[in-house]
């Protein structure tokens, strides 16, 4: 969080650092805690005592809110975003609650339309379409 | 990190990174969120003894997945607790509060065995284990070890 700006993610106002980092959506880390999940049940009969609380609530609220149960349709999902020019912050937001329409899209993630890149709103229904297939054939 | 001594030796290596797990999983910054898990290290650097101590510090970079809630950001939680004033909720380990001002001018509090903020038309009711779409309007970090959010209610969804 820069001290210059006001953090805003809504603006994309979000530090370097951030907008620099990979962000992975909810599917994705589900199967990265899930994966660390069973590596500890191989060495501990009880591996939820082996982790903290952080790690225990994360697991749940990721396998809860994930759109995309199979690795197959997560890899899809993330491929189809890519070809639309958003950052990063802004594939795992739309990835994350899937929006349905564009309005829908624009209150989630305002940045859409801003930043220079004007995505209409036809590109963005499109884009959700798109999406909305791979949930169809998961 | 810092070791002591009698980690060294043949696994020295494998010391440093399961204390750096140790160490670093599960903790929370201000700038970073939670750091929920350590993907990776990149690089191990030369251990330097400390003055006047038998430790050596040896620099560390690694990769991990960390959870940090942004102002602006539009995310879903679960409630948790629903009061006069407004109503907990939860993301993963983040707490959210909403208070009531800040819900759509319909909603109203409903005291009893379970309580609920309801729809003047009847049609949306946020209770304990309902999941919400809200939007961070504040990010504070508190003392110890919680980040507490205010939010606003955007959209709402019902019960599953």
């Amino acid at each position: 969080m820069s001290g210059e700006e006001e953090e805003n993610a809504a603006e994309l106002k979000i530090g370097d650092e951030f907008l620099k980092a990979k962000c992975l959506m909810n599917c994705e880390v589900s199967l990265i805690l899930e994966h660390k999940f069973e590596q500890l049940q191989q060495v501990s009969e009880d591996p939820m005592n082996q982790v903290s609380q952080v790690f225990e609530k994360s697991l749940q609220y990721v396998k809860r809110f994930s759109r995309y149960k199979n690795p197959d349709a997560v890899r899809q999902v993330r491929e189809i975003l890519s070809r639309h020019q958003l950052t990063e912050f802004e594939l795992c937001v739309l990835g994350n609650l899937c929006p349905e329409t564009a309005e829908e899209a624009v209150a989630m993630v305002p940045s859409l339309k801003t930043k220079g890149r004007a995505h209409s709103d036809e590109a963005i229904e499109k884009m959700l379409n798109d999406l909305s297939l791979v949930k169809r054939f998961e | 990190m810092q070791l002591h001594p009698r980690f060294f030796g043949q696994n020295l290596r494998e010391n440093l990174v399961s204390k750096l797990i140790k160490d670093v999983e599960g903790t929370i910054s201000g700038r970073h969120g939670f750091v929920l898990v350590v993907t990776g290290i990149e690089s191990i650097g030369k251990g330097l003894i400390r003055d006047g101590t038998s430790f050596v510090t040896f620099p560390v970079k690694y990769r991990c997945v960390v959870f940090r809630p942004f102002k602006g950001e539009v995310l879903e939680a679960v409630v948790t607790t629903v009061m006069q004033h407004g109503f907990f909720a939860e993301a993963g380990p983040l707490q959210l509060f909403v208070s009531n001002h800040e819900m759509s001018d319909g909603m109203e509090y409903q005291a009893g065995e379970m309580p609920n903020y309801t729809s003047s038309d009847a049609s949306v009711r946020i209770q304990k284990e309902s999941e919400v779409l809200l939007k961070i309007t504040t990010v504070s970090v508190v003392a110890t070890e919680i980040v507490r959010t205010i939010s606003i209610t955007l959209f709402t969804m019902q019960l599953k």
